[in-house]
């Protein structure tokens, strides 16, 4: 078994390098194909975090009545904080809504101030774990007397709904069809070279080789390929790990750290089982039509 | 399947005393059979018919030409000896083996007891003898240890011992082709076959490699040589089978490559 291996692994080697052409052409390809393929994951990643950063900004804001205390307001608030569906509630009282809608908009302070009292009400502003869960929010709020309306959301959480899904299908889509023409191109490298050992294919199988004897060498190969492939893959990711982390961070929602920590060890690891994979199966398929039928 | 009954020791005692046909109806010959070819057809899914119900049967030790034009079927009884292809109908047998029946991995095992060789040699170009002939035995799992006395002892049966670090493009024709003798001996096959090993050989390197397959078959292995080397067959007056249209038309111990009526 250790003697198989050995013979395998060797000749998978001295194959590689023997037609080392086509074993760069198939290497070279493969590490294009890899790179797109990280560029992908790259703003799949940051589309998530985007997404997710939008969801978790969408807010419940339920207005008080001026009658309800400022107790009521407190028992709400510790309500509220009891429900799996609220990640957050923020109390916000009459005079801290009068000074935000100052700080927002100086200009209409004579208006503001115009007034005998201050006419803007308290208010809730919850923030969900799910917008989908807005309905069962607002049901509760609305049924609470010290509640004078809810601002209603639906229709933002429905539209973010569409755009989310739009998004992640066409992502996947995307990702799929790179994919199958990655592996169409892959193949046919790899196959190039089966082709070009055709005859020592030939004569193993007529000096009684099984097939595993066959087979495995070039499984080997075809991973040496995706092994190389990806090395130079991520090779490439980590010259540009800088650029790409303030990529994300400007243009999504990623931090830094998060980027560098998490997000790239993941794509070196989706690079390398890319990579091969797709060269193992590529040279399963090649040798399958010279084994015996 | 009486005919192919295999080497019990019941069938050598047999080998002493041969019953006459009577006692077996069905053309038994009771001795050790190496190759037993029954009714075969052999039907190409092109709609080609290469063979119509061939019988053959070769007892071990034997030398066998099959000859016949091109396109009378030498090569595609090859290919099912080596079961390249199965038989569309009837029985291939190797060693008492029916090898329409064989399962996929038994295959390469039927195979290393068959050596093969062929008009182009089929040697791998950037490997010296040695290596060639240490191919056939290093891929099919063979411990080094015993490639190397093996290959050595094949060498010396060919006579390529002082060209073993040579590569292929540095021999002459008849030394590759003793190479390729080389390595369809080192498995110690049960049937070497050859596919019209002259075909790209002067006569006089010809003669040396007929020469060498005799001395292989008076070392007990069985030969059956395809050839169109008429020369050859008449000189050597050994068993010869001609095959034409797909059709076994005779079958002569001590024969001529031309029937001699």
């Amino acid at each position: 078994m250790i003697s198989f291996l050995a013979f395998s692994v060797r000749r998978a080697w001295h194959g590689y390098w023997k037609n080392a052409l086509m074993s760069i052409a198939a290497t070279a390809t493969m590490a294009v194909v890899l790179v797109l393929l990280s560029g992908l994951i790259v703003l799949e990643t940051g589309l998530n975090a985007t997404l997710s950063y939008v969801q978790s900004e969408v807010q419940v804001v339920a207005y008080l009545k001026d009658s309800a205390t400022e107790q009521d307001a407190i028992n709400l608030e510790t309500n509220l904080q009891k429900m799996a569906q609220v990640s957050q509630v923020q109390y916000v009282t009459k005079a801290k809504a009068y000074q935000d809608f100052l700080d927002r908009h100086p200009d209409e302070a004579d208006v503001i101030n115009s007034l005998p009292d201050n006419p803007l009400p308290a208010s809730l502003q919850i923030n969900l774990t799910d917008p989908n869960d807005y309905i069962d929010v607002a049901n509760y709020l609305n049924s609470q007397p010290a509640v004078d309306h809810v601002m209603n959301i639906r229709q933002t959480v429905d539209q973010l709904n569409t755009v989310i899904g739009v998004l992640q299908t066409g992502g996947s889509v995307i990702l799929i069809v790179v994919g199958l023409i990655v592996l169409f191109i892959v193949v046919n490298t790899i196959r190039l070279a089966v082709v070009a050992r055709a005859d020592e294919i030939e004569i193993m199988r007529l000096v009684g080789a099984s097939d595993a004897f066959i087979r495995w060498p070039f499984i080997f190969e075809g991973a040496l390929v995706g092994l190389f492939g990806a090395a130079i893959t991520i090779f490439l990711l980590i010259l540009s790990q800088g650029p790409i982390t303030s990529f994300m961070a400007d243009y999504f929602k990623v931090l830094p750290i998060e980027a560098s920590t998490t997000v790239g060890p993941t794509i070196g690891l989706i690079v390398l089982g890319a990579g091969v994979g797709i060269g193992v199966l590529g040279s399963l398929l090649s040798v399958r039509s010279y084994l015996i039928r | 399947m009486a005919m192919v009954s295999p080497a019990t020791s019941e069938s050598k005692a047999s080998q002493t005393r041969r019953p006459d046909a009577s006692d077996r109806p069905d053309d038994a010959i009771p001795t050790r059979i190496v190759l037993a070819m029954q009714g075969v057809t052999k039907e190409f899914p092109n709609g080609r018919v290469a063979l119509r119900g061939v019988d053959l049967v070769v007892p071990e030790g034997d030398f066998v030409f099959l000859v016949g034009p091109s396109g009378a079927g030498k090569s595609t009884v090859i290919k099912l000896l080596i079961r390249d292809e199965l038989p569309t109908k009837g029985l291939v047998l190797l060693d008492g083996r029916d090898l329409g029946r064989l399962k996929r991995r038994d295959v390469p095992k039927i195979r290393r007891r068959i050596g093969v060789v062929f008009q182009d040699f089929k040697l791998l170009p950037n490997k010296t003898v040695r290596d060639n002939v240490g191919f056939a035995l290093e891929v099919t799992g063979t411990p080094r240890r015993e490639i190397v006395p093996a290959v050595e002892r094949v060498l010396r049966v060919v006579g390529l011992t002082g060209q073993a670090d040579q590569l292929p493009s540095q021999l002459s024709g008849g030394e590759q082709q003793r190479t390729a003798i080389a390595r369809a001996l080192v498995h110690n096959p049960r049937l070497f076959i050859a596919d019209e090993p002259t075909g790209n050989l002067d006569p006089a390197i010809s003669w040396e490699i007929i020469q060498l397959l005799l001395r292989i078959n008076e070392l007990g292995v069985t030969v059956l040589m395809a050839t169109h080397n008429a020369e050859v067959v008449t000189a050597v007056r050994k068993r010869v089978v001609g095959l034409e249209n797909g059709r076994i038309v005779r079958d002569e111990v001590g024969g001529a490559y031309h029937r001699e009526d």
